[in-house]
């Protein structure tokens, strides 16, 4: 790889994401490979006329980077606008989360400012166990999603660049957020919206979402108007990402207080027996109840535990930084950050008067 | 969400996998003889696929199969002695010693076939499935095909028969990654099989092919869907196969560490013996009863195979559509 220039953004794509066992069930759509493609472009777009020189890439086994690499070339001969330099990433691929985890970790050790992440949550989750304290621009590419944003690229990708071109207090932008962690034994993974316990043995096709063996779940965050596991606790007990705490909820089939409407999955509306619904402060360890099953972190069952295993769960705000991008876009328009007295001639120009 | 297995269905599940890659590795032994004629396509590697998907089915499901169809012939109940002979082309084996690997069929099974035609499955399950629905018969028929396939124009045609006349039929990808020796992720536009099922109106996912889990519960959302008159739906599983394209294949095109990395990390029968031995639902023992069982059965079809009659000059004439008078 020649050398890389300094003003450096690193992006993520999960190829598997929006690609699960609910789009067999509820009517959900696949979320396709050219749309990955199509709004990875927006945002190197967006970057380049905010002045980034650099964008490193995952690479995958689905076609995206090498699609991302085809509009760039055509986009080197047909176009003035700049674009940054694309890089994608040596890196032999296994298919699993560790693509993930080890572009991250490369991406770190190149001096990316900032990452920007196409996939769900568990997408989200997986960059944010390896990303430290560079942020994150988060892009939803799926329909069941909590944590990304569901917003457009070419916006989501302004907001990373006038955060990369250092013009706003990054302070300003960036939200601290909370994150949920599991220990089971010596092992400690993480959670960005919710976990889940269930009753069935094994993880199968990883995507929860038949509520019937549904018996506890922990949560850091819950708006009214989510979709997926986290809209029970939204419909309950709603909290926002700021707010210091998060939320139990126990289930219970036999002997229920009440049962709650709620949109578990895009298309599919259960009724949901609750049981107990209490705040979760951070710090406090929770165990939990059930003796043994599967953990879901973020909807997605990763983790089969015994009767000799007992996982505790507690809240914490260590979670990654993620770049608010309505926040981002208020503050460069009432900064002016996006105002020129004339048109500048240079493009490279354009993004910072 | 994965019905919760008992102990016969886990035992069966494993049995079957076991009894595929047995099978398998055998065949690849025997082959490296000169005794076997014609080409094999192994399976081995693949066998949570044909078995999570096909321990739905009954005995009047219809599945059809690929050139690589050893492994959905023996999960869908075929005997491995008559599957032996006829690979050795010996007159005890199912189809005769006329079909060869690629041709190896019990229609009495439900088992339309190997086919040596490319995505030539797709065509005969939406024929399977249209009888299904037209006689009400609440059967469902299965097409497994490859990376390869799925750029035939019969599987992309097939799709769209099926989705428009809502047939019970479930098309499987396995994409191993490599049709014959090209790249999936060169040779397969949209990079992901599953993405072409929205161009078809078709709902479809992708599921780890090496977790017998993960192919049981989708695969059987998938059949209760065909199975209640939702329509077809299309299931891409990622697999990889332990061997090459064909036997004899020198496989220049994987890397030199490629199989040995999947041998030690996705091998579909050692995670499932780590998962029922945690959870305390099977034994080790009980695990290796059925390898020393799958080992004789296998070694028993072997002999049987070699020691059968080759057809005679009279054979050429039978089991043919034309009568030679």
């Amino acid at each position: 790889m020649k050398s890389r220039p300094e003003l450096l953004v690193g992006i993520v794509t999960n190829p598997e994401s929006g690609r699960d066992i609910r789009r067999l069930l509820f009517g959900p759509s696949v979320f396709p490979t050219s749309e990955k493609v199509s709004m990875v472009i927006r945002v190197l777009a967006a970057l380049g006329a905010f002045g980034v020189q650099g964008v490193l890439m995952m690479p995958d086994h689905s076609g995206i980077a090498a699609g991302v690499m085809r509009a760039v070339q055509a986009h080197c001969t047909a176009s003035l606008d700049p674009w940054p330099e694309v890089f994608v990433m040596d890196q032999a691929i296994e298919r699993s989360a560790n693509d993930t985890r080890r572009a991250v970790r490369f991406m770190l050790d190149a001096g990316v400012r900032l990452i920007v992440v196409l996939g769900g949550d568990g997408t989200h989750r997986v960059v944010a166990s390896e990303c430290g304290d560079v942020p994150l621009v988060t892009l939803s590419t799926g329909t069941n999603n909590a944590f990304p944003d569901f917003r457009e690229a070419t916006t989501a990708g302004i907001a990373a660049g006038l955060f990369v071109s250092g013009k706003l207090d990054g302070s300003q932008v960036c939200r601290r957020n909370k994150r949920l962690k599991i220990r089971i034994g010596r092992h400690e993974e993480i959670a960005l919206v919710d976990i889940a316990i269930c009753l069935t043995k094994y993880a199968g096709s990883k995507a929860l979402w038949d509520p019937e063996n549904l018996a506890e779940m922990f949560v850091t965050f819950s708006e009214c108007d989510s979709i997926g596991l986290s809209s029970i606790p939204g419909l309950l007990r709603p909290t926002s990402r700021d707010d210091g705490e998060g939320t139990v909820i126990r289930f219970d089939r036999h002997d229920p207080r009440y049962w709650l409407s709620a949109p578990i999955a895009p298309g599919l509306i259960k009724q949901m027996p609750i049981h107990s619904v209490e705040p979760l402060p951070p710090g406090v360890k929770f165990a939990v109840m059930a003796k043994c099953g599967t953990i879901a972190l973020d909807g997605e069952r990763e983790i089969e535990f015994t009767h000799e295993e007992h996982p505790l769960v507690w809240l914490d705000r260590e979670g990654p930084l993620t770049v608010d991008v309505p926040k981002t876009l208020e503050l460069a328009a009432n900064q002016g950050l996006l105002v020129s007295r004339k048109r500048n001639p240079d493009p490279q120009q354009t993004s910072i008067s | 969400m994965t019905p919760q297995l008992d102990k016969k269905l886990l035992l069966q599940a494993y049995s079957t996998m076991r009894r595929i890659r047995d099978f398998e590795e055998r065949v690849h032994l025997e082959f490296a003889t000169g005794e076997i004629p014609g080409f094999v396509h192994l399976y081995a590697g693949e066998e949570a696929s044909a078995t999570g998907v096909i321990m739905h089915l009954g005995k009047e499901d219809y599945v059809a199969s690929t050139h690589r169809g050893h492994g959905h012939c023996i999960a869908k109940g075929m005997q491995l002695r008559t599957m032996m002979a006829e690979i050795y082309g010996k007159k005890t084996g199912i189809c005769g010693g006329k079909g060869g690997s690629m041709h190896v069929a019990d229609l009495d099974l439900g088992m339309m076939g190997a086919n040596g035609i490319v995505g030539g499955g797709g065509p005969l399950i939406c024929g399977a499935a249209l009888a299904a629905k037209v006689k009400k018969t609440n059967n469902v028929a299965v097409c497994f095909f490859g990376d390869g396939g799925s750029n035939q124009g019969t599987i992309l045609e097939s799709l769209n028969l099926a989705s428009i006349w809502q047939l019970p039929a479930i098309f499987v990808a396995e994409n191993n990654g490599y049709a014959e020796a090209t790249s999936s992720r060169w040779s397969v536009a949209t990079g992901n099989i599953a993405d072409r099922g929205a161009a078809f109106g078709m709902p479809s996912a992708i599921v780890d092919g090496h977790d017998f889990f993960a192919v049981y519960e989708a695969a059987g959302e998938a059949v209760k869907r065909a199975r209640s008159g939702g329509g077809p739906s299309l299931l891409e599983v990622k697999v990889n196969r332990y061997f090459g394209h064909f036997e004899g294949d020198q496989q220049t095109y994987r890397g030199p560490d490629e199989v040995k990395k999947l041998r030690e990390t996705r091998d579909c029968l050692v995670l499932f013996r780590q998962k029922v031995t945690n959870q305390g639902e099977l034994t080790n023992e009980e695990l290796d009863q059925i390898d020393n069982e799958v080992k004789a059965e296998v070694a028993e079809a072997v002999d049987f195979a070699k020691g059968s009659p080759k057809p005679e000059a009279a054979d050429l004439l039978t089991d043919v559509y034309v009568a030679y008078a």
